[in-house]
């Protein structure tokens, strides 16, 4: 079955190419995402496959991370990754969401287009310059203040990441609010509702799905960043004891991988290792990202919706 | 009355985060700037044999342009279909999907898969052209996402009127829908731009390094970048922070200035063009 | 919105087709770029052609201050060379030399035996230029005590594990728990490190240890943390952090890693700092000429700028 409408795809694909030829160019440009996706996972797990024959589930449950023991458990460090990021969002999340509603329904009109831009302006930020201010300014600030020895920990890595995912929960759950059709408003006003209340019951439940992408954004956005991580994050390859120890050292993933990649010998076991960590990223991020999207996509309202 | 107040208590309560957003940015912006007064300018013009950043600012212009001239074009031509010849299907679907997973790759993962693909798969080595290439997968769902919407602003009489006249579908498209739309497109570049001008994970293993004679003469030869150079002063060399204060200050005023032409011609076109008014 | 149905559009089975094409030729474009970047051919170099040359460094990151500032040196006093230094670590330097990506590779630490192994696997020869000294210098933070006097394998036991506050080492030293930094992996620091302090008594670094990329980001871990032990090269060593004097064993003296120390080798962990190619490089190449470009007076000049020490005695024609 298959094999026939292969068969008799190949020469239609070519009547196609002689009658459409620029669309089949448009969707040539269309495809490459996809291509480029799966080229990607196909490369990431080449080199990461023999970690995955030798060390199988161990590179994910593994409790030791020991490069001089020939030693890759990645748990610590995915661990860390998650405790990191989750941080980051708990600080980002109230911080963001309600910055967006404040810009979009309560700030002054002429007001509201400096301000987003300022926080736009916050994700410009190279994230070697959030590192470095990590390093030399948050981390002595928080060692003093919780009396610590050191204040590379992971509620330093967290805070950083928090402010540098703000942009992307301010902007993306900015644009579902503000997309929110105004006619809903004017009807939820004119029937008699504060303000408050329009925005407690029209806007919020409304652009309740868009802003749970932006979370997952946030996420994604988060658990991908590498150099100011490794700057503030301590790096100790060790689950926290307590695990909710948020003022232990962690040591994630990608800083795993900045900072080993460059050492490692290529087709050595570490080498496959840290592909394998990079896998596991990849995947993660991947599941995030579908959740978002099946998310807005059942959102009831969204920039396609017009009255 | 009271309602009235409760709800002022509530919005100030509101406030209070974006109040804390804006400190954060003033602060980082404060402490940048207390540096400012240490950056010798004529450093900007000087080449870094001696001592200067000459060769990363324009490297990085080099990077920034060749990734905009590969994920430019792909991206619109890519917009195009979705917003005008894809159909309704489950293909479809997937692009769309590719594309948002695209956008979340992190940065590291790129960097991994541009050594291995380009560098080593390719041959292209350590060199500009893999940058570019690595780049512009960073860049590319940006500029699909940009364009889309963009093209998507455009009235639907814009290509009746063109169908009307007897233009085909495609002359359609180029003559009337992509003019009209062009400055969202744009702008949708230079925000991918301005994206990917600090990044540091994504170029770290594929085309920079740290020193080297003049620029590449050819996209085969490495090139030495602002945010790659900060990275590397900081981190592994140690330099203090009021010597590579001069890198940050420039790589921030070349992403902000990125972004905020990027801001700037978004609104003055929302301007311009009426419809845009309507559905903005 | 904009989404109609076009007849001719694309159908998904012969889309699919499409994308399984451009997948293939992806991926098989790498076999063809291979054989057409790999055609280069060697020739003897006339005495002049090194002026117009090219080379590419890359490798340890102790050494990367050194190469930097050489290349820069040697590139503004003869325009027409172009030098390309880039970091990495030792392993990526020996690995690269090996495999022929780069000319010259940086090493703190001579190979070891799976990288001289791969080079036999290879057919290439490593030729190890000394370029400079240096010592692995243990260092503490200031209030752990202001004179402080380990061996060896107390050093050991410390970064091991085995103790894990300074009480445990001796009781004078304060009741408070210690912060362990090591180097990552493959660092030639933490090689040289390894090789003689924790190797020879059978430790491994605890899981407790605080990773750290470079020489400074230890030394700016040590300078803030309280309590905190780590190493460094010699370059690295700040007034606001205590240096260790060490002694090889119980009963013998502690030395401090002073210059006359390290360049007679008293100081156990003193070290040489390696430029490393693959064969002996062309005499009158660009790589040769550099090579002795840092072993001149001028070159070795840089290196004692650079915080390390000149090589004790010119190594005439190595």
């Amino acid at each position: 079955m298959e094999t026939r409408s292969f068969k008799k795809g190949l020469p239609k694909l070519f009547m196609h190419l002689r009658s459409q030829p620029i669309e089949f160019v448009l969707f040539l440009c269309a495809s490459f995402s996809v291509v480029i996706l799966l080229l990607m996972l196909l490369f990431v797990v080449m080199e990461g496959s023999l970690a995955f024959t030798r060390l199988g589930t161990q590179l994910i449950l593994g409790q030791m991370w020991k490069t001089n023991s020939d030693l890759y458990g990645g748990f610590p460090l995915i661990y860390g990754s998650l405790m990191v990021v989750s941080g980051a969002l708990l600080i980002s999340i109230p911080l963001g969401i309600c910055t967006s509603i404040f810009i979009a329904e309560i700030l002054p009109f002429q007001l509201r287009d400096p301000i987003k831009s300022v926080i736009e302006l916050l994700a410009s930020i190279p994230s070697v310059i959030y590192g470095f201010i990590g390093v030399t300014f948050l981390a002595p600030l928080i060692a003093s203040i919780f009396g610590l020895q050191s204040g590379a920990t992971a509620f330093t890595a967290s805070l950083i990441l928090a402010i540098m995912v703000l942009p992307t929960i301010v902007g993306v759950s900015g644009e579902t609010i503000s997309a929110v059709p105004i006619e809903y408003k004017e009807a939820a006003l004119a029937l008699g509702a504060s303000k408050w209340q329009t925005i407690r019951n029209v806007i919020l439940p409304l652009s309740k799905s868009g802003m749970l992408a932006s979370v997952m954004l946030g996420f994604g956005r988060a658990i991908g960043e590498t150099v100011a991580v490794l700057m503030v994050a301590g790096n100790v390859a060790m689950v926290p004891t307590p695990p909710w120890n948020y003022l232990a050292p962690v040591y994630p993933v990608t800083a795993v991988i900045a900072m080993q990649m460059g050492e490692a010998a290529v087709g050595s076991l570490e080498y496959s290792a840290l592909f394998g960590l990079g896998l596991i990223l990849f995947i993660i991020t991947f599941a995030v990202n579908t959740i978002a999207d099946v998310i807005v996509r059942r959102r009831p309202v969204g920039r396609s919706v017009q009255l | 009355m009271s309602g009235q107040t409760g709800e002022k208590v509530i919005f100030a309560i509101l406030g209070v985060p974006m109040l804390i957003c804006i400190l954060i940015f003033l602060w980082i912006l404060s402490l940048l700037l207390t540096g400012i007064g240490t950056v010798r300018w004529e450093l900007f013009t000087m080449s870094a044999l001696r001592g200067g950043m000459l060769e990363m600012i324009v490297g990085t212009i080099y990077l920034l342009l060749g990734a905009a001239a590969v994920a430019g074009p792909i991206g619109v031509l890519a917009a195009i279909y979705l917003v005008e010849y894809a159909p309704s299907g489950g293909l479809t679907r997937i692009i769309d999907q590719a594309i948002n997973n695209l956008a979340g790759v992190p940065s590291i993962v790129i960097g991994l898969f541009g050594y291995t693909f380009f560098c080593r798969h390719l041959g292209l080595g350590v060199s500009l052209a893999a940058g570019w290439l690595t780049l512009a997968l960073m860049m590319l769902p940006i500029v699909i996402r940009g364009s889309e919407e963009a093209l998507r602003m455009v009235p639907a009489s814009f290509r009746e009127a063109a169908l009307a006249l007897g233009a085909t579908r495609w002359k359609a498209i180029s003559s009337t829908i992509l003019p009209a739309a062009a400055p969202g497109v744009v702008t949708s570049v230079i925000l991918g731009m301005a994206r990917v001008a600090g990044e540091t994970a994504a170029i770290l293993f594929t085309s920079c390094v740290l020193i080297t004679r003049g620029l590449p003469k050819t996209p085969f030869e490495p090139v030495m970048a602002l945010s790659y150079n900060l990275f590397v002063q900081i981190v592994a060399l140690g330099a203090p922070a009021q010597r590579v204060f001069g890198i940050t200050l420039v790589l921030f005023m070349i992403v902000t200035s990125l972004s905020l032409s990027a801001i700037l011609l978004r609104s003055y076109y929302r301007l311009r063009q009426p419809w845009l008014r309507m559905k903005g | 919105m904009n989404r109609e149905r076009s007849h001719g559009s694309i159908q998904t089975s012969r889309a699919i087709i499409v994308m399984t094409l451009l997948f293939i030729v992806g991926f098989a474009s790498g076999y063809y770029t291979d054989t057409l970047f790999s055609s280069q051919t060697v020739v003897w170099k006339e005495d002049v052609a090194w002026r117009t040359e090219s080379i590419s460094i890359s490798g340890s990151t102790t050494v990367l201050p050194i190469a930097n500032a050489c290349a820069i040196a040697f590139m503004n006093k003869y325009p027409g060379t172009s030098i390309t230094v880039t970091g990495g670590g030792s392993g990526r330097g020996y690995s690269e030399v090996i495999d022929g990506v780069v000319d010259i590779g940086m090493a703190s630490r001579p190979p070891k035996q799976k990288e001289i192994n791969d080079a036999k696997e290879k057919g290439v020869a490593l030729w190890l230029y000394p370029i400079a000294l240096d010592a692995v210098c243990v260092v503490v933070h200031p209030s752990v005590n202001k004179t402080l006097k380990l061996t060896l394998q107390e050093v050991g036991k410390i970064f091991a594990g085995i103790y894990t506050r300074w009480s445990d080492v001796d009781p004078s030293l304060p009741d408070e728990p210690i912060y362990v930094v090591v180097r990552e992996p493959g660092s030639g620091t933490r090689g040289t490190f390894e090789e003689y302090v924790m190797e020879p008594y059978g430790y491994d670094v605890t899981d407790a240890a605080h990773v750290r990329p470079s020489n400074p980001a230890v030394r700016t871990t040590i300078e803030t943390t309280p309590y905190s032990i780590g190493y460094v090269g010699l370059g690295f060593v700040t007034s606001k952090m205590v240096v260790v004097a060490l002694a090889e064993e119980e009963g013998e003296p502690y030395i401090y890693p002073s210059i006359e120390n390290i360049a007679s080798f008293k100081y156990p962990i003193s070290r040489y700092l390696y430029l490393v190619t693959s064969t002996r490089p062309e005499s009158g190449s660009l790589a040769d000429r550099f090579i002795d470009f840092i072993l001149s007076p001028e070159g070795q000049e840089i290196v004692e700028e650079q915080g390390f020490l000149k090589l004790p005695r010119y190594p005439a024609g190595v």
